[in-house]
């Protein structure tokens, strides 16, 4: 599989650095079966996308000590987080894929449909007790390609301050989402700040009001659908929420609420750092209002999984696969989730994790009845999620009416 | 039908230029009160970027006022013991690609002037296609080929890529530079028994100065802001220029601007001296003393 | 070239001779080699030794990946392939997908759109500039060279900046714009259909006229001031000095900045994503945008490829209009 001469410069270096005679797994032409488990691995190679602190210090420090148990050394490459399904594909093509892959979750099927990932099955692992969501995602025509230690949704956070005084209370359904929304919107302060940027982001910040009503990404061109559209399009056009949701990201979404510009948000857990920094901020989080009482509120599953990908070394391939086992143990689990917001993956864990981190209760919550995004389209997913921030911003920005709009996205 | 004109015909061009267009007025220090007015519009952006970066709290589009009114160096702190590496690195990196594009393209602007070599209008077609082609195609193309080569994460292999797209901008614009040269300065050291070489090293060149510059400071503005190379062609962090290091503030859900303002206002520093130094040899034409 | 070749004083015959390009002749007359036929074999090759680096630089640096382009054109290339490193040929089936997509007749208007009004601007605000700062006043050569920053700024943070100045509700330029009563409501540069194209042009005009003032004044500064002096004695001065003297010399130099500014704006990719990511609903999605859409965030790169081909070709017409007009200049 691997062309001769195209090893990596490290394997060379390694061969020459080891007394025995590695020349049999080593040299060029890859070691497919030929040098079985006869060579000790000494190192391997590691890439993911944390290439900012916190999670940058917090993924080196779990990255080693898994490496330590199992007695290898780490070489960590940490990319920015657009630019790791470039560097994916290059190292596929020029034969250098690393010996751990980390991928954010709806990344997985278009990856594992290449062929360039390895069932985790070969190594024994699986991932029962797993909710259920995050198995689906890591999973590819049936076989298991990744497991996913921790993973998170998003959630509507709330300015205690402003709602008490303005005595609103937490909405918990739209109708209630939107006479809230108004009646805290005054002067420069929007009620409610949302992404619908023309990215996957959008897409995502939109799934939970088209799920929670019944939409579906299989057709967006539904009723169901356009109803959750029409909502966001009434926030806009009644003044609650700015013209400019059409061109933030969730960071931007932060920043106006952090500055007070916004009462309501919709964003995730992995801004508690930053808030908690300012002073004189006292928020909350609740579950995103549903269309009617009673209904589940369905958010999307995010996260990243790590997978081993093909390299043609049978005892690499072995050797990463424990680090990912010793990724997604029990106690590493509950310390990713602890140290980065998130919520671990394996239901057991939840009832003690809500213990140690109370203000992770409301995303928990919503993690129990959340949804994969490549559940049901597998590879098929990043083409609707283009259509549906497509039809999401032709009737925000484009001024289409919402039915027109997502039955334009749909027909491509 | 000026005055000016007839009182002073042969008047050397110094101090005093007479204008091509413009309402006639003279230099001084009301033109520099008006560039000063242009450039305070031009550049209230770089404004903007430096009151960013003294901001307190990380910045952001949302809370910014018009003046920094209490500012903070947090930013520029992290900036610096975080990029200071980075920073030299650009450094290395741009100047080493100056020197070998101008080396590259300066013979071969002059050959394609003045010599008569056939598919001269193939070449420069080739040299125009070349800057149609999107960076990151080539970028991608080079990774394979670096990866084989072992010329991932080094200078060398950064300084040739970048220079990419310097050279055939050189090229281009020295061509149309050079084509300005009157031959006969050139017929001149010929008979003075001058061969090619020579005549290109100590006659063509030195009267070009101001070309030369011009393209020298392109290519490195074109490396010291390239992004492209300096992603897809290293994999660690051992030689990181600063266009790539100022990523490691930008995450994915978290953004600290007022680190990112500092070290773009940090990485802009350098260049901006260099700059000032050179706009001393753009500044007189150099045909003009050649005739003299 | 020959009409700037003239020069005030005398020799012209020389500067005749050696316009025709006889270098075999000179060396004659130099009488520097003895047999003629090896004098001529040596000096040609020297002559393209001047050549060869350069052009085995373009080569390995461009003739690649350009090929590579071309052909990808005509695959089905996605992120199977990379790995697989099969990519199955399907003819002009991509061109005709990317062609009759619903965005591509949108995309194609916005292109123009985009590029005529930033040349436009760039240049013509860049001769001002350039035409300006000709004359020399104090500080005239540092207030210059800060004209430059614009460009040593890192794109993503131009990018960020202009944002913020943009923004609807909080932007410098609207607060600007309010408090100057020039305007009732504020306009939403990057989150209107009609207005995102104009602002992405503004940023991208701000960028270009550090390029085109440079250029463009360097070139204004070669041209002799003895051709100004002389014509001042005739008689002509400011708009007829501009027509008779400073166009025609400079044309080499515009024709440059024109063709380089147009096919470097044709490639324009990172402020418009940096600004509005081709939208907001695709207003301002051009050819380069949406080719880097297909190629990187859909992976499909052989659509990407057939796009950024025809794009290519685009830039070629041009560069071949150049290239005629430059020969033309040169015959004349």
């Amino acid at each position: 599989m691997s062309r001769p001469g195209a090893r990596p410069r490290t394997l060379r270096i390694l061969a020459g650095a080891c007394a025995l005679p590695l020349a049999l797994a080593a040299c060029g032409g890859g070691s497919e079966g030929s040098g079985g488990g006869s060579s000790t691995v000494k190192s391997l190679r590691v890439l993911d996308y944390y290439s900012n602190e916190p999670d940058k210090a917090v993924y080196q420090k779990t990255l080693e000590a898994c490496g330590q148990e199992i007695g290898v050394t780490i070489d960590r490459e940490a990319v920015p987080g657009d630019t790791l399904i470039a560097k994916v594909l290059q190292q596929s093509s020029s034969k250098t894929l690393p010996d751990v892959l980390m991928l954010d979750n709806p990344d997985l099927q278009q990856i594992a449909a290449t062929g360039a990932l390895a069932p985790l099955s070969d190594f024994d692992l699986s991932a029962d007790g797993y909710a259920k969501g995050v198995v689906d995602a890591s999973t590819y025509q049936g076989k298991l390609y990744g497991l996913q230690p921790v993973t998170n949704t998003i959630g509507l956070f709330y300015n205690k301050k402003l709602l008490a005084a303005a005595g609103v209370k937490v909405p918990t359904t739209w109708d209630e989402l939107r006479s809230a929304a108004k009646t805290l919107t005054r002067g420069d302060q929007y009620g409610i700040a949302f992404s619908a940027i023309n990215t996957y982001e959008g897409t995502w910040q939109f799934l939970p009001f088209m799920w929670s009503n019944g939409g579906d990404e299989k057709d967006i061109a539904t009723q169901q659908t356009a109803d959750a559209l029409q909502l966001w399009v009434d926030l806009v056009k009644s003044g609650s929420a700015s013209k400019s949701v059409v061109t933030w990201s969730q960071a931007d979404v932060n920043d106006q609420f952090k500055a007070g510009k916004a009462a309501f948000m919709v964003n995730g857990p992995w801004q508690f750092p930053v808030l908690n920094e300012v002073s004189g901020l006292d928020y909350d989080v609740a579950v995103i209002p549903v269309p009617k009482a009673g209904m589940p509120s369905v958010a999307p599953l995010g996260g990243e999984t790590w997978t081993v990908p093909q390299t043609g070394d049978a005892s690499r391939q072995a050797a990463a696969a424990k680090v990912v086992a010793c990724l997604n143990s029990d106690a590493n689990q509950l310390a990713l989730g602890k140290a980065r917001q998130t919520v671990p993956t394996k239901t057991a864990l939840l009832k003690q994790f809500v213990q140690e981190n109370p203000s992770m209760a409301a995303f928990t919550d919503a993690v129990q009845t959340a949804r994969s995004r490549t559940g049901e389209l597998g590879e098929g997913w990043p083409k609707a999620a283009t259509k549906i921030y497509t039809a999401v911003q032709a009737a925000m920005a484009g001024g289409k009416a919402p039915m027109a709009a997502l039955q334009q996205a749909q027909a491509g | 039908m000026t005055s000016t004109g007839r009182l002073t015909p042969l008047r050397p061009a110094t101090t005093w230029r007479r204008r091509s267009t413009g309402a006639g007025h003279t230099g001084g220090w009301g033109s520099t009160a008006v560039a000063v007015i242009l450039l305070s519009v031009m550049l209230f952006p770089v404004y903007w970027m430096v009151n960013v970066s003294v901001q307190p709290g990380g910045g952001g589009a949302v809370a910014t006022t018009w003046l920094p009114l209490h500012p903070d160096l947090s930013g520029y702190g992290k900036a610096l013991s975080d990029q200071g590496p980075h920073l030299v690195t650009s450094l290395v990196i741009s100047l080493g690609s100056v020197v070998l594009s101008l080396l590259i393209a300066a013979p071969a602007a002059y050959a394609l002037v003045r010599f008569r070599i056939p598919f001269i209008q193939l070449i420069l077609l080739g040299i125009l296609v070349s800057q149609m082609v999107p960076g990151i195609v080539v970028a991608n193309a080079l990774y394979s080929a670096y990866s084989d080569l072992g010329l991932l994460n080094s200078t060398v292999g950064l300084i040739f890529a970048d220079s990419s797209t310097g050279i055939p901008f050189a090229i281009l614009v020295l061509r149309a530079f050079l084509a300005s040269v009157p031959g006969e300065v050139i017929e001149a050291a010929f008979v003075d028994g001058a061969g090619q070489l020579r005549t290109f090293v100590s006659v063509v060149l030195p009267m070009s100065r101001n070309a030369l510059v011009t393209a020298g400071l392109f290519t490195f503005l074109f490396t010291w802001s390239d992004f492209l190379f300096a992603l897809t062609l290293t994999t660690t962090e051992d030689v990181r220029p600063v266009t790539l290091g100022l990523y490691q503030y930008i995450g994915s859900y978290v953004q600290d601007w007022s680190a990112v303002m500092a070290t773009a206002v940090m990485a802009s520093v350098p260049a901006v001296v260099l700059l000032l130094v050179a706009q001393k040899y753009v500044a007189t034409g150099t045909t003009a003393g050649a005739l003299k | 070239m020959t009409d700037i070749q003239t020069p005030v004083g005398g020799g012209r015959t020389f500067a005749h001779r050696w316009q025709r390009g006889a270098a075999g002749k000179s060396s004659g007359r130099g009488a520097r080699r003895a047999p003629r036929w090896s004098g001529r074999r040596r000096e040609r090759v020297g002559q393209l030794l001047f050549l060869a680096p350069a052009v085995v630089y373009m080569l390995v640096f461009y003739g690649y990946p350009v090929v590579k382009n071309v052909v990808m054109g005509f695959q089905e290339y996605t992120t199977r392939t990379f790995f697989t490193g099969e990519a199955p040929w399907v003819g002009l089936a991509n061109y005709r997908e990317v062609m009759s997509s619903a965005i591509f007749g949108k995309a194609v208007a916005n292109t123009v759109l985009f590029t005529v009004g930033s040349i436009a601007g760039q240049f013509t605000v860049g001769l001002l500039i350039a035409l300006f700062f000709h004359r020399r006043f104090p500080w005239s050569g540092a207030l210059r060279s800060l004209l430059l920053l614009p460009w040593l700024i890192p794109l993503i943070v131009t990018g960020a900046v202009w944002k913020w100045i943009l923004d609807q509700d909080n932007g410098a330029l609207n607060r600007g714009l309010r408090a100057l009563h020039l305007v009732d409501t504020m306009p939403g540069w990057l989150t209107s259909t009609s207005l995102a194209l104009v602002a992405v042009v503004l940023v991208n005009i701000w960028i270009g006229i550090p390029f085109n003032v440079t250029i463009l004044y360097g070139g204004l500064q070669d041209i002799p001031e003895e051709l100004y002096e002389a014509a001042a004695l005739d008689g002509a001065t400011g708009w007829r000095a501009f027509r008779y003297i400073t166009w025609p010399l400079l044309r080499p130099v515009v024709g440059v900045v024109l063709v380089l500014g147009v096919v470097y704006t044709l490639r324009v990719l990172d402020i418009i994503l940096g600004l509005t990511g081709g939208g907001p609903a695709n207003a301002t999605q051009t050819l380069a945008t949406q080719s880097y859409q297909l190629s990187f965030v859909e992976f499909d790169f052989g659509q990407g490829a057939a796009l950024g081909n025809l794009l290519v070709l685009v830039s070629l017409l041009c560069a071949v209009i150049y290239l005629r007009a430059n020969r033309r200049l040169v015959d004349e």
